[in-house]
């Protein structure tokens, strides 16, 4: 139904680049998240794609069509936007009716579809409701079924769960993911939750100072990072990151840093030496008690979560050095007590100073 | 020490209501004096002691001033040449049209401003500095130019200097309230398929229908008491309410100070009707901004 190409696309504004030379194709029926820090221009990016931002260069394409001139009510997109913007002086019934009526929609077929989209996403009993009676998450369901009833090809949905709270936002984001499967239409997803992208999307698009860094689906951006933003801006808790040097030797290629000095696998052999950092996520460091460990770091906070503990280490970073086990059998670990450590050598990486992955083609 | 601060808040409390009585009435004393005079005999207008209250009130007054009722014309008050109706008509028909083009064109230029700065800033704050020249400045000139092209001493030519003397406000005032409503609103109303003056119409203007009444009501006080311009362009034929006012302090007729009083009352209470008619709206006007966000 919709297929949507960016093809060298940029914005400024004033002197500023928002947008940087984007080339990018989101196939039909696919859940897309943008992803980085406020300000990347991934809302840039999305509000250009809806029509509200024209392009400085470069060309949007629907379904091989360039739409760069064309309204945003005729470029056949939904949106839902953050702050909700529902119409505050329509009730709930006339604002999911709004886009029918736009559309001249007899009203018989409005009053039901308006029922229809209603009952989907559950506010079937807030139609007579004015949207300041309703809550943020009602709200944002509101905003989702004035979208849904006018049933467009792809759904722009611009940070729409941050202002939400933590159990809302969960729930909501179940709801997008529903709705995806429901309807197989096309999804972009604005979000500088990397919790949200994970969980939503087929392919993350990673962005950052309005740049693509890197896309691929949850699993590839969250075991292969292209490089140390990306390393350090998805999973929770963070990829440890330790600063140190990698050190070719007779005794093959190590990597030494306060409190490190361990061996690297062979893929590293012909990593060039030099100032380099490597990370590990916490998931993939081993607690070795009793046995002979890769490192060996003291203890300096234990947080039993129940179905993990995790263990903060100091690691002489500013940041502690995570690791996670499972279960409780490691709640017990008291604070300054050294406690050997493996890293699991096929989950190494390693950045070279100016962030980029040190690729070994492994 | 509980009891103190009680005691100490309780003090308080009464010195401001105390300040804040005296303060309302030194504000209230003339309005009242005004309406008390307009029902005094005449021997009571300049009375010393004064009188607080009219004794006997009487309604000569007001059948002298705006209906001219002829046995009052026979006394030394009687005021021949005034037309209180007529100015009533033309200062209704001058103030309304001057406010409602001033609101409607405001408006408009208001949201090319806000929408798409239309105006930068700088233009904007030149069109406020437009109300920075004193009227009597530009009074001069515009006679001369009014008397040349035919407008002087017409109703349209004092609604026309009227609405552009007040447009400046209009912009100002409706821009805040155009500001309030949010950007995305609009934008979800276009997505979903509304056309740009659809979108002005069904969404932007409900919004901000209490701003432009209020805006409306403050234009409309503007241009119905505004005396200088009218007195210089309208000589005659087309007297306003204050132009006919200021008759009663001339030195045909003395000063008489019962019938004016009656004349001010009478013009006073067609703005607070329109003020009462849409009180709903002027608190969420005024107050716009501070409830939502």
């Amino acid at each position: 139904m919709a297929r949507i190409e960016l093809v060298n696309l940029e914005k400024s504004f004033g002197a500023v680049k928002a947008v940087k030379d984007l080339t990018f194709t989101i196939e039909d029926g696919e859940f897309i998240v943008f992803v980085g820090p406020s300000g990347c221009g991934q809302t840039t990016t999305l509000r250009m794609i809806a029509g509200f931002e024209d392009p400085t260069s470069g060309e949007i394409r629907i379904n091989g069509k360039v739409v760069n001139d064309l309204e945003p009510r005729d470029r056949g997109l939904g949106m839902v936007f953050q702050s909700h913007a529902l119409f505050p002086h329509k009730n709930v019934a006339q604002n999911i009716e709004f886009g029918l009526r736009m559309k001249k929609v007899p009203a018989e077929e409005r009053v039901r579809r308006v029922r229809e989209v209603a009952d989907m996403v559950r506010i079937g009993h807030l139609l007579d409701k004015m949207p300041s009676q309703c809550s943020g998450g009602e709200s944002q369901r509101v905003a989702l079924a004035r979208t849904l009833v006018t049933n467009p090809s792809t759904f722009l949905l611009d940070e729409p769960l941050s202002s939400l709270d933590a159990k809302l936002r969960r729930e909501l984001r179940a709801e997008c993911d529903r709705l995806h499967q429901a309807l197989k239409r096309t999804f972009i997803f604005v979000t500088h939750d990397q919790e949200e992208a994970m969980t939503l999307a087929d392919r993350i698009v990673v962005m950052r100072n309005g740049e693509i860094v890197q896309v691929g689906s949850p699993m590839e951006i969250y075991s292969n990072p292209v490089n140390y933003f990306v390393a350090d801006f998805f999973g929770s808790p963070s990829m440890n990151l330790v600063a140190g040097e990698i050190v070719q030797g007779t005794a093959g290629t190590r990597f030494r840093a306060p409190h490190f000095d361990i061996a690297l696998p062979t893929r590293f052999g012909t990593a060039k030496p030099g100032a380099a950092t490597l990370g590990i996520r916490p998931e993939s460091v081993g607690v070795a008690i009793g046995a002979k460990g890769d490192i060996e770091l003291p203890v300096r906070l234990v947080e039993p979560l129940g179905k993990d503990t995790l263990l903060y280490f100091d690691a002489g970073t500013e940041r502690a050095f995570v690791a996670v086990t499972e279960g409780l059998s490691m709640a017990e670990i008291k604070v300054d007590e050294r406690i050997p450590l493996t890293l699991d050598p096929l989950r190494i990486h390693l950045f070279e100073s100016d962030g980029r992955r040190i690729d070994t083609g492994a | 020490m509980a009891m103190t601060k009680s005691r100490r808040r309780r003090i308080t409390m009464i010195i401001r209501y105390a300040v804040l009585s005296v303060w309302a009435l030194i504000a209230f004393f003339p309005i009242y004096w005004i309406v008390s005079t307009s029902f005094k005999i005449d021997t009571q207008w300049f009375a010393w002691p004064p009188f607080y209250f009219p004794n006997p009130p009487t309604f000569s007054n007001y059948m002298n001033v705006w209906f001219g009722a002829e046995e009052y014309t026979s006394t030394q008050y009687a005021i021949s040449s005034q037309k209180p109706l007529i100015s009533l008509w033309n200062s209704t028909v001058i103030a309304t049209c001057s406010t409602f083009l001033a609101v409607l064109f405001g408006s408009i230029i208001a949201y090319g401003v806000s929408r798409y700065r239309v105006l930068s800033d700088l233009r904007m704050f030149q069109l406020l500095m437009l109300r920075m020249i004193p009227p009597i400045v530009i009074v001069a000139p515009l006679s001369l130019y009014y008397t040349a092209v035919g407008l002087i001493d017409t109703r349209t030519g004092l609604i026309l200097v009227y609405f552009l003397t007040t447009l400046p406000y209009a912009v100002w005032m409706t821009k805040s309230f155009i500001d309030e409503v949010p950007r995305e609103v609009e934008q979800a109303a276009e997505i979903l398929g509304a056309s740009r003056w659809r979108t002005v119409f069904e969404i932007v203007l409900p919004l901000i229908r209490s701003g432009l009444v209020a805006t409306f009501l403050f234009i409309l006080i503007l241009t119905w008491s505004e005396y200088l311009l009218a007195l210089i362009i309208t000589k005659t034929n087309v007297a306003t309410l204050p132009i006919e006012l200021s008759k009663y302090q001339g030195s045909t007729e003395g000063r008489v100070y019962g019938r004016q009083a009656a004349l001010a009352v009478g013009i006073t209470i067609p703005l607070m009707i329109v003020g009462v008619i849409i009180r709903k709206h002027l608190a969420r006007g005024f107050s716009f901004g501070m409830v939502r966000r």
